[in-house]
């Protein structure tokens, strides 16, 4: 499962780059000149208040909407192009008829397999499905109707198929939305463990300001522009993030860094 | 191609059936095992994604398909699916562009396709006659080369279906989902769209205008009722479209029925349908 690809924390290879993005809704301007970046194989978090614009961020991101700007994918040997990396994704809500006859094997082969699912699923598939199912920890939902499953079992199921597409670059929007703090967390350790063995880069939304600070490397604070980006310790207890946003982020504990890159560069 | 039809009429004939040794039986019998399990595997995507009302638009067409033959002088065999096609795509087309929901667009278009097909029919006299045909089907009259069609359209339809049932299933899901995953969303859709107009259009001859989207969607709805997998409800469909169009075509040339062949073969689909109705809730009411 692992790739073998640079793994180091240090944030000195970009994997997404975004220059003066402007993106346009019908009359509505949703993001204005927005510059920031993403560091390559680490966890970037997105975040902002109510129709700031994030999902339509990593809307654009993932080529779903037109853009005036530069958006632009870099990979190991620090070289951009345009090329669309391999992309997992994890959708705030999946918003499907919970009454549709399909098992969760049949929906992770849905996107993977041709062999159409009337024709029975091989083993083989069978067993890589288990596997992720597994490292979720949720294998015993394999054989279940995928509209029978609980919010925060369907939030692994979706994880286990974005893992499956081994993705270069894996957008979640708010995965915690829906999930108990148990889950939420299991979801944040999980990935981090992932990351480690796999090397994709991580981007997500979230509200959760103490998730982002436990976990994210790379933060970006957004309201139609960027206000702020960089290491959480910083962005996240500025006073004029506080100013911009309203929020309370006095309380939270931001945790000590394990040592930093022994790479060359 | 004569010879071929002989030999399968030949072997349809061995059947313990007495209305089966007329050769019009003979080769209604042949259209329906086509057909039945055809519009019966097309309707699990249609009952899934919700497009029945789009099916019934692109049925409905047939009166303005078979008007425009007439008055341009072409044989409504080449109108009928021409115009069917231009529709179907026309509204997916206009579903993506547009802000509208899908069942405005397709009442729009179904409207306009309706009253277009009265209007022609209202000024031409003989159209009444090709009506009614439409209308009810007329099964007992298929030709050999709307049976070479219709097994040419099965052919192109169960390879599609084989090729990209799973993509339509990812797609039926979460669009933005499968397009993210590398699925080239769009291009499904149209040849879907498209297969699928064709085969309600070949089908509307066996039953007629008002009774084909019923040949699609019954037996699929009453595969959903009794499946719990996407596999298993494409299969239970197929087994109900054959099951309703044979029994169907048998009974309705019984000397105590006399029924039309069309409406028949509703009926017994509706009747396996209200079955697994009982069946589904009986299942449901145990698992709880």
């Amino acid at each position: 499962m692992s790739h073998n690809v640079h793994q180091c924390c240090c944030g000195a290879h970009t994997a997404i780059r975004l220059e003066n993005l402007s993106v346009k809704l019908g009359s509505v301007q949703i993001l204005e000149g927005v510059t920031a970046s993403v560091p390559y194989g680490m966890c970037t978090a997105i975040v902002g208040p109510n129709g700031a614009g994030k999902t339509t961020l990593t809307r654009t991101i993932l080529g779903e909407l037109p853009y005036k700007g530069v958006l632009e994918f870099g990979d190991r040997e620090r070289s951009f192009s345009s090329r669309r990396p391999r992309f997992g994704y994890v959708p705030q809500k999946l918003n499907f008829d919970r009454d549709i006859p399909l098992t969760v094997l049949e929906f992770l082969a849905s996107g993977l397999v041709r062999r159409p699912v009337f024709f029975g699923i091989s083993r083989s598939f069978r067993m890589k499905a288990s596997e992720y199912l597994e490292s979720v920890e949720c294998l015993k939902v394999i054989d279940r109707r995928l509209g029978a499953l609980s919010g925060g079992e369907l939030q692994r199921v979706l994880l286990a198929q974005a893992l499956m597409q081994e993705p270069e670059i894996i957008v979640l929007d708010e995965p915690a939305a829906g999930v108990d703090f148990k889950g939420e967390q299991l979801c944040c350790e999980l990935l981090e463990k992932f990351r480690r063995e796999l090397g994709f880069t991580q981007l997500m939304i979230s509200h959760d300001l103490s998730m982002v600070a436990a976990h994210a490397s790379h933060v970006i604070c957004i309201n139609k522009k960027v206000y702020a980006e960089g290491d959480p310790a910083e962005v996240l207890t500025s006073d004029a993030l506080q100013a911009t946003f309203g929020l309370h982020v006095n309380g939270i504990v931001l945790p000590s860094r394990e040592g930093g890159c022994t790479c060359k560069h | 191609m004569q010879t071929l039809m002989d030999l399968l009429c030949s072997w349809v004939s061995l059947l313990p059936f007495d209305c089966l040794q007329l050769r019009f039986m003979q080769e209604a019998f042949l259209c329906i095992l086509l057909c039945a399990p055809l519009a019966a595997a097309a309707g699990t995507q249609v009952v899934n994604f919700r497009m029945s009302f789009f099916s019934d638009a692109i049925g409905h067409s047939a009166f303005a398909g078979v008007a425009i033959g007439l008055i341009i002088g072409v044989s409504p065999d080449w109108t009928l699916p021409v115009l069917a096609l231009g529709i179907g795509l026309g509204i997916m087309a206009l579903k993506k562009c547009s802000s509208l929901s899908s069942d405005t667009v397709i009442g729009v278009f179904f409207s306009c396709v309706v009253a277009f097909g009265l209007a022609l029919a209202s000024r031409i006299p003989s159209m009444v006659k090709d009506t009614q045909v439409f209308l009810y089907g007329d099964i007992l009259t298929v030709s050999n080369r709307e049976i070479l069609t219709l097994f040419v359209l099965s052919v192109v339809f169960y390879g599609f279906e084989i090729f990209s049932y799973n993509r339509l299933i990812a797609i039926g899901i979460h669009e933005q989902l499968a397009r993210t995953h590398r699925i080239r969303v769009t291009w499904y859709q149209y040849i879907h769209v498209g297969l699928l107009t064709l085969v309600v259009v070949f089908c509307v001859k066996a039953v007629g205008v008002l009774l084909v989207t019923a040949l699609l969607i019954v037996p699929a709805a009453a595969a959903r009722n009794l499946s719990r997998s996407s596999g298993g409800m494409f299969w239970f469909s197929v087994l109900t479209g054959l099951i309703s169009g044979v029994a169907g075509l048998l009974i309705s040339a019984q000397d105590w029925a006399g029924t039309a062949a069309g409406a028949t073969i509703v009926l017994c689909a509706c009747l396996i349908f209200v079955i697994s109705l009982g069946t589904g809730l009986f299942k449901r009411k145990r698992k709880i």
